[in-house]
């Protein structure tokens, strides 16, 4: 159970069980699992019952025209993400810069924008760039549709993070450089941000996870998407239910590994997540 | 149209909305903190099965998009014999989310107390439900102050996703695709919603910030 070397707090609450312990909660561990089996099998089961375990709705899983298809669409949900997370990563830096930046005015303007962008839904923000702004005359891709509202809905959070990071730099470094005589752009530039930025790597990698979820609604511009194309093979195939099964696993399955490699980079650097 | 136009003809939706999106996030929040509570306690027992459901719980639900959840909600979940109203719907996904999150903070809570103070209270001779109650609890809750307020901004975005199914009365979300589907709203009609979500937001962070001052415990 305990594989990270030291003890974790998980097991920390219990002292070393003694025998009568250790036979309770074998017992009950026994009527967990029980309970635990029960239940997976009640799900299955009304999968059976309602008939969605035939094989005409899996069978088609088997072909390789599917799996390319979800594939084609997997692309267009990394490339969104991909795009708008490069994109937030830019105005993140930039809302960032502004909000410490001693000119008083830029940075009460930058606070607005962060907090707007960070209080905003994205969904809001994807109808505002689907519906209000085609009104205006300004025509758009559907790609762009679907990225830049997701990339200024991360980057008000991305902002704060990055500023987490310069907080994280000792002040002492700050004033040393200073006192050397190196300019305060100099100061930002050499020596506060490459330390800020290592510091919130792992966190950046958890903020994609955000994004890619957020990218999920593409459908609402018809973008196709792996939701987007899993919504065509639903309507060619007639199978609603294993289809969105199998969506909802992939993309619980990519954002899982998301996580793992953050908290992977977390530990080697020793940089905590900030959400 | 104008501000003044937008208000007059659609201010009482506007309102009705704020107002469902302040009612959604209110229960979604106590129904995810309760399960939060419930998975916290499975994932920290000695039972492993339960640890194990736990575990799966947490990373299922906070890994899941909230749109992919509530529309296998909505459209899968009937074809195997469970068909729910559209606003249990929405509050069932938040609450599936926000109960995974909150887990999470309970956990890191839990986390920060440090294990030489276990140590130290069973060595003074506490029983395991006095150490909960005197050590654990206290503190965790008190760690949790500001990544709950957080969760709490965060339900509420979620609540968003009711914009998906026809909702009545609409949430905040809505009304905005609902006004500039039917006619040339202009960028009014997005502000006045981005209003109430930020304005919400700001409060629930200042009321948050107030209390985690008081609360925390500096370490």
């Amino acid at each position: 159970m305990n594989t990270s070397g030291t003890t974790s707090m998980r097991d920390a609450l219990y002292e070393a069980p003694g025998p009568k312990m250790r036979r309770k909660i074998r017992i009950w561990t026994i009527i967990s699992a029980v309970a635990v089996a029960w239940l997976v099998y009640m799900i299955v089961n009304v999968f059976y019952v309602h008939g969605q375990l035939a094989p005409r709705y899996w069978s088609f899983f088997t072909r390789a025209t599917t799996w390319r298809y979800l594939g084609q669409g997997f692309l267009g949900t990394v490339k969104v993400s991909l795009t708008a997370g490069a994109i937030s990563l830019v105005l993140g830096l930039v809302f960032m810069l502004l909000r410490i930046s001693s000119i008083k005015v830029l940075s009460w303007l930058a606070r607005i924008v962060i907090e707007f962008f960070r209080g905003v839904p994205s969904l809001l923000l994807i109808y505002f760039f689907f519906l209000v702004i085609p009104q205006y005359g300004i025509k758009m891709s559907s790609f762009w549709m679907i990225t830049l509202p997701v990339a200024l809905a991360a980057s008000g959070v991305l902002a704060e993070v990055f500023r987490a990071g310069v907080n994280a730099v000792p002040k002492g470094q700050t004033e040393a450089a200073l006192s050397l005589g190196m300019s305060p752009f100099k100061v930002t530039h050499k020596i506060v941000l490459p330390q800020a930025i290592r510091f919130v790597i792992p966190s950046l990698i958890s903020q994609l996870v955000v994004v890619v979820k957020d990218t999920t609604v593409a459908y609402v511009v018809s973008y196709p998407d792996l939701l987007q194309n899993g919504r065509v093979l639903i309507t060619n195939y007639d199978a609603l239910v294993s289809t969105y099964f199998v969506i909802a696993v992939i993309y619980i399955l990519v954002n899982y590994l998301l996580n793992k490699a953050a908290i992977a980079v977390s530990r080697r650097t020793g940089a905590k997540i900030i959400r | 149209m104008s501000v003044s136009e937008i208000l007059a003809t659609y201010g009482d939706l506007y309102v009705q909305a704020l107002l469902t999106t302040w009612r959604m996030t209110l229960i979604s929040f106590v129904l995810a903190m309760l399960i939060a509570v419930v998975v916290t306690v499975m994932r920290v027992s000695p039972i492993r099965p339960l640890r194990m459901l736990g575990d799966f719980y947490v990373q299922v639900f906070r890994n899941i998009a909230g749109i992919a959840l509530l529309i296998i909600i909505v459209y899968a979940l009937p074809y195997l014999g469970v068909t729910l109203p559209y606003d249990i719907c929405v509050i069932a996904t938040t609450v599936l989310l926000g109960s995974a999150f909150g887990s999470e903070h309970f956990m890191s809570g839990i986390n920060t107390i440090g294990v030489g103070q276990i140590e130290a209270a069973r060595s003074i001779g506490l029983t395991f439900t006095q150490m909960l109650r005197l050590i654990v609890i206290p503190q965790a809750l008190r760690s949790a102050v500001l990544p709950m307020t957080n969760l709490f901004i965060a339900i509420m975005l979620t609540t968003a996703i009711g914009s998906q199914v026809p909702l009545s009365p609409m949430e905040l979300t809505g009304l905005v695709s609902y006004i500039n589907t039917r006619s040339v709203g202009g960028i009014a009609t997005f502000f006045i919603s981005a209003l109430g979500y930020v304005g919400t937001a700001l409060v629930v962070g200042l009321v948050g910030n107030r209390i985690d001052k008081k609360a925390r415990i500096l370490r």
